[in-house]
């Protein structure tokens, strides 16, 4: 637990000086607090002595509680806002960690999980600076404050104020482990809850349309009591520690009572002392009682440490060592020769020994069935995955040695995914070059057919797009991604799948438009539909990694394969004998 | 069906009349009526917290006058009620035999138990009778919104209705913990100034006079950090916000080499929020020892005060001490209900929010008496001169007549926006339209119940909803009387089988809501096993759009077939193919049926279909 606490002092060690200024504080704090039973003792003794004359207690105790005001409110800032620097420089690291990592990282963390480490993670080492150092330092003074006065008014009572701590340390700490866990129901509970209303209004139209409605209904109960039930579990936790806390507590005040009440019978202590008792021992008694809660926050900040640094020690995925020896501007020659690839160690090739030249200017279709490569391949070229030396070309040179920035630009790739982020659309068209003129987004618009959908919002191109603004269609989204692919007029353009929710009139527009604007540049694009790769120059098919046929659109056709076959049952429709030659058996 | 919206969202609904008051009467007596089942045990909850307090209240009594007072002082003249503890403790003395101050110990433990008992028994019956209440208003609120119709929620987004079930529910859970702790704060409160005002009136108001202090401070302490604990939320969220956002589109932004203007981005935010985090923090440590010190400055003023009042004989030494003990009970409750306001504030906007909801009355009209159907129906649907509109100025569906016939598979294409949708939501009756203008087998539509109805009819619309639950439970959807045997044969007859087979566990796989872990293509054919399944005498289908791959529109193009052999079918069609195999094609077009006959009829015709046709598929015809 220690070592993993230990790596933030990276992180906490910028703010050492503050952090040391804030502890000290703290103490001359306690030490002030701990004074106003001082006080009050003597007060209370000469009343007891039958004097009227109690200023100087008085003045003591108001003295000490404004120095006390004082001195506190500037050491919990100091800590606090220790806590609040940490949370913004591991905030800022996490980002800045997470920024270079690829398909290999997505293929172990989900996102989901990376927002909890930057959400929840970040937030509990901030509360354990902020609030745990706090706590901890002020038991620890509150602990030495606290028995040193009563050592001082009684040191035979103090020792036999020892004895129930220890119970009241492992009640403290046991219940505090049982209400972490009860309130981490509530909370599983709770998310439970919002989820299953989400989806199930969500798809409303069609439960009434399935008459499901009382299902639904009879199923929401049992999550609704499923809560109902975990927040009961957690009252009653938390309930029984505020009945069996005081009572233990009530042990010392009981042994004061008895022992203290004789010694004060027989004037071997001052009533005044007798009265202190009972506050210090209540200063004392907090740190037992919270001291649970403390090790569990320690031991929880010790799991989010660890969490956090398994990513911020993370390399970037992709390596970027330019040789030096590249042109400055890609015209656009590309060559894969023998490329071999694989995911994982232990998964099979992705890609096997693909020997393809493509000529400046070319345009080429690739096709095949789901999982057959055509991806990996393409991303091959981008280096979006980790390119294998040797084997993936650009005008002679191989990948790996030009700046990755540089390959990237000029190589413009529209992933099969049309995502689009939560701002206007003329940002998300322009994402690469934020400071394009408005006329060349929307002749970008123009060419991927965006433009009539745009014209339709009052806002245009400044329309917030996805959950904040105007939720896109999936063919306006594929539109949309486009545009911010034709926009770049980059020597090479690689679409990946990016008309599958296109429809076909549409398709046809973008493609002839495809045509005038890539004029003498090379472009890629997959495709499913014939419609789309005849156009192409020549078209690859893909099949398990491998190429299994290079051509034109009527040499392929001619050459009666996988190509022509599928040009057959897109024109005609299939029939029986697809089903048993094309697909195998049916189930 | 959710793809378009047939009139524009309208949120006026939302922002309704919310009065915004702290305490608002009606709503916490219409809230009452969920509480009232459980009224009795809320009454003895009431009981207890009275009994706990007066034990916890009793506490310091034994230590300032029964034992410095009467045991320690020997103080004879009794200035403040000690309420029997002295006679208690003397008689438990005389009982057993023991030292008073033994017997103090004594009943110090007794009542010290008792308040434990006491107290516990009041939380958890107080939380029991919450707790049922709320579940019950949080089912009823979930029954009423999954009862409004389709109409409704073409109106609202599902996130803003959803957030009465949770959130604003969840609020009220708050509030009434926050209630609980309040109880638990003030009923000691009053047991202790009642003993307080008895032993001195003078000290006790002085006292007293620090409640407004520390409740205006409290208050503007709150009104100026609710604004900045907004700011706070609002910055942190957007840093979630933005980090997620570049996480999910992290490919995108690596493509665009954006990685340093991202960054730049981020950090500004996280300045921002850092400024008003430490902003708040400044308030916070501010007021965060403010109370304390007016504790300790009362006990200063106790002090002070009562050396005078015990000069001259108006106090004992015990009351000084049992003042300066009770100081905690009167001044917490105050803190406490400073906490407390938010809350309560938020909590009543949510209740108004929670009964605006179940105020929400729209519905579809059912008949008085509802038309009694045939066992098996023939099937056949007749429209007859239907006019609809969902708002009056737009007219949808102009004077639509035709008929299809029992058992026949109709297509129905037409551009975006022409009514296909519409008819096929008439059809299920999810919107109101005037009577006699749609029969099933003869019987006028408005006659049938909805429920009745839509048993008869099964829809794939183009998302298709996945239930939480076994694919299994997916197909039988609570029908019991389809087995798994008749899934299964249902399965593999719409060649879902395939697939469902390779899963880990078959047919008990559990699916996920929204079905993330099927495919597109997967979770239509699952969809059209559902309908098998069920065997409904009309199928209802929105072809969906996106382009799948080769393979898997065979498989669905073939079940397809299955599926509507014999049966009177709708089809949406946006596929050559599907339209090339329905028996006739209705063509509409602005909300009026422009053409209707067979494939080759209407390509004979040269109309509105033939350019349709020519348009959209003349890639594929060209060389059919």
């Amino acid at each position: 637990m220690l070592k993993s606490l230990y790596r933030l002092r990276a992180f906490v060690g910028r703010y050492k000086f503050r952090l040391t200024v804030g502890i000290v504080a703290f103490g001359f704090a306690r030490f002030f607090e701990a004074l106003v039973p001082f006080f009050l003792a003597i007060g209370i003794d000469r009343i007891a002595a039958g004097e009227s004359d109690v200023m100087m207690p008085v003045i003591g105790i108001g003295a000490t509680v404004i120095a006390r005001y004082v001195i506190v409110t500037f050491a919990r800032y100091n800590v606090r806002r220790v806590g609040l620097l940490v949370a913004f420089d591991l905030r800022q690291a996490l980002y800045g960690a997470l920024q270079f990592q690829g398909a290999k990282f997505f293929s172990k963390y989900t996102i989901g999980d990376m927002m909890t480490r930057a959400v929840a993670d970040i937030s509990i080492i901030q509360r354990l600076i902020a609030m745990g150092s706090i706590l901890f330092i002020i038991l620890v003074y509150a602990t030495v404050f606290g028995f040193g006065f009563m050592l001082y008014y009684s040191p035979s009572l103090t020792l036999l104020l020892l004895p129930p701590l220890p119970f009241v340390f492992f009640y403290a700490r046991w219940s505090a482990r049982k209400m972490f866990v009860a309130s981490k129901d509530v909370q599983d509970r709770l998310s439970d809850l919002g989820a299953h209303v989400q989806e199930n209004l969500s798809g409303i139209r069609t439960i009434q349309a399935m008459v499901q409605e009382d299902n639904e209904i009879a199923r929401f109960s049992r999550t609704n009591q499923s809560y109902a039930d975990a927040f009961y579990q957690q009252a009653q936790i938390n309930s029984q520690m505020m009945a069996w806390m005081p009572s233990l507590a009530a042990l010392c005040s009981i042994t004061i009572l008895g022992y203290g009440g004789f010694l004060v019978l027989d004037g071997e202590m001052q009533p005044g002392a007798f009265v202190a008792f009972f506050m210090y021992v209540n200063m004392v008694v907090q740190p037992f009682r919270v001291a649970g809660f403390i090790i569990n926050m320690f031991q929880r900040a010790a799991v989010a440490s660890d969490r956090l640094f398994e990513v911020l020690d993370l390399n970037p995925e992709i390596t970027d060592q330019p040789s030096g020896a590249t042109p400055a501007v890609i015209g656009g020659d590309i060559e894969f020769r023998e490329l071999s690839f694989r995911y994982d160690e232990d998964r099979p090739l992705a890609l096997e020994n693909i020997n393809l030249t493509i000529k400046r200017g070319e345009s080429i279709s690739i096709m095949g069935r789901i999982g057959a490569g055509k991806t990996t391949l393409l991303k091959q070229l981008v280096r979006i995955l980790d390119t294998p030396k040797g084997c993936v070309f650009v005008d002679g040179h191989d990948v790996n040695d030009y700046p990755l920035a540089q390959l990237r630009s000029q190589i413009a790739m529209v992933p099969q995914d049309p995502f689009l982020f939560g701002e206007p659309l003329k940002d998300n068209l322009t994402y690469d070059e934020p400071t394009r003129e408005i006329e060349q987004i929307w002749e970008a618009a123009n060419s991927a057919d965006l433009r009539d959908t745009i014209e339709q919002f009052p806002e245009q191109m400044d329309t917030i797009v996805g959950e904040r603004g105007v939720t896109l269609s999936g063919g306006q989204k594929q539109r949309a991604t486009l545009a911010r692919g034709f926009i770049r007029e980059a020597p090479v353009l690689v679409l990946d799948d990016c008309f599958s929710s296109v429809d076909t009139e549409t398709e046809e527009h973008i493609l002839s438009e495809l045509k005038r604007l890539r004029r003498g540049q090379t472009t890629i694009l997959v495709s499913h539909r014939v419609s789309t790769a005849r156009h192409s120059d020549r078209i690859v098919v893909i099949d398990s990694g491998k190429i299994a046929e290079v051509g034109s659109h009527d040499e392929l056709i001619a050459s009666g394969g996988f190509y022509a076959e599928l040009e057959r049952i897109q024109r005609e429709g299939a029939d029986e004998s697809d089903y048993e030659g094309f697909l195998g058996a049916p189930s | 069906m959710a793809e378009t919206t047939p009139v524009g969202r309208n949120y006026s609904m939302f922002d309704a009349d919310l009065s915004g008051a702290v305490l608002n009467m009606h709503l916490l007596s219409r809230l009452m009526r969920w509480m009232k089942p459980y009224r009795m045990t809320f009454a003895v909850s009431g009981v207890l917290i009275l009994f706990a307090s007066t034990l916890q209240v009793l506490l310091p009594v034994i230590i300032s006058l029964v034992v410095i007072d009467h045991i320690i002082q020997g103080e004879t003249k009794h200035l403040a009620p000690d309420l029997g503890m002295i006679d208690a403790t003397e008689w438990i003395a005389e009982m057993v035999g023991i030292h008073p101050m033994w017997a103090a110990c004594v009943l110090y433990a007794a009542l010290q138990i008792g308040w434990a008992f006491f107290g516990h028994a009041h939380r958890l019956t107080l939380i029991s009778s919450v707790i049922n209440g709320l579940r019950d208003l949080r089912l009823d609120l979930f029954k009423h919104l999954e009862t409004r119709p389709s109409s409704f929620y073409d109106r609202v987004a599902v996130g803003r209705v959803m957030t009465r079930v949770t959130n604003d529910i969840e609020a009220l859970y708050e509030l009434l913990r926050g209630m609980g702790t309040l109880i638990g704060e003030f009923v000691p409160f009053f047991v202790a100034l009642a003993i307080m005002l008895s032993i001195d009136v003078d000290l006790t108001l002085m006292l007293l006079l620090a409640l407004p202090l520390m409740g205006t401070v409290t208050y503007y302490f709150r009104r100026a950090t609710r604004k900045l604990f907004r700011l706070v939320r609002q910055t942190l969220s957007s840093l979630n916000q933005n980090m997620q956002e570049n996480l999910a589109g992290l490919q995108v932004v690596q493509l665009s080499e954006r990685q340093a203007i991202n960054m730049r981005r981020y950090t500004k935010i996280n300045e921002e929020n850092l400024h008003h985090e430490l902003h708040t923090s400044r308030w916070e440590t501010l007021y965060g020892a403010f109370n304390d010190t007016i504790v300790h400055i009362a006990i200063g003023v106790v002090l002070y005060y009562g050396a005078g009042a015990v000069i001259q004989d108006q106090m004992s030494l015990g009351s000084v001490i049992l003042f300066t003990r009770f100081i905690d009970m009167l001044f917490h409750p105050i803190v406490v209900l400073g906490e407390q306001t938010n809350i309560l504030f938020r909590a009543m906007a949510s209740g108004e929010r929670i009964f605006q909801a179940l105020d929400w009355d729209e519905k579809i009209h059912e008949p008085d008496a509802p038309a009694t159907l045939p066992q098996r129906l023939a099937g056949e649907v007749q429209f007859k001169n239907l006019n609809f509109a969902y708002d009056q100025d737009v007219p949808i569906l102009h004077d639509v007549t035709f008929t299809i016939r029992a058992g026949e598979k109709l297509a129905i294409v037409g551009p975006t926006g022409s009514g296909k949708s519409t008819l096929i939501r008439l059809l299920g009756r999810f919107y109101d339209f005037a009577d006699n203008q749609i029969f099933l087998d003869g019987i006028d539509l408005n006659r049938i119940h909805t429920h009745d109805l839509r048993t008869r009819i099964g829809v794939v619309l183009q998302d298709f909803h996945i239930f939480s639950g076994t694919i299994y439970d997916n197909i039988a959807l609570g029908d019991t009387t389809i087995t798994l045997a008749m899934a299964i044969d249902a399965a593999r007859r719409v060649n879902a089988h395939g697939f469902i087979s390779e899963l880990p566990n078959g047919y008990d796989t559990q699916l996920s809501e929204r079905g993330q872990n099927l495919s597109q293509g997967q979770r239509q054919l699952l969809a059209f096993a559902r309908v098998l399944a069920a065997d409904p005498e009309i199928l209802v289908l929105d072809e969906a759009t996106a382009s799948i791959d080769t393979e898997t529109e065979l498989l669905i193009q073939d079940a397809l077939r299955k599926l509507t052999a014999g049966r009177t079918s709708i089809l949406i069609a946006h596929r050559l193919q599907t339209i090339q195999e329905a028996d006739r094609v209705l063509v509409l077009h602005n909300g009026r049926v422009e053409e209707l006959g067979t494939h080759e009829e209407l390509l004979a015709n040269q109309g509105v279909y033939y350019t349709l046709h020519s348009l959209q598929f003349q890639e594929a015809d060209a060389k059919a």
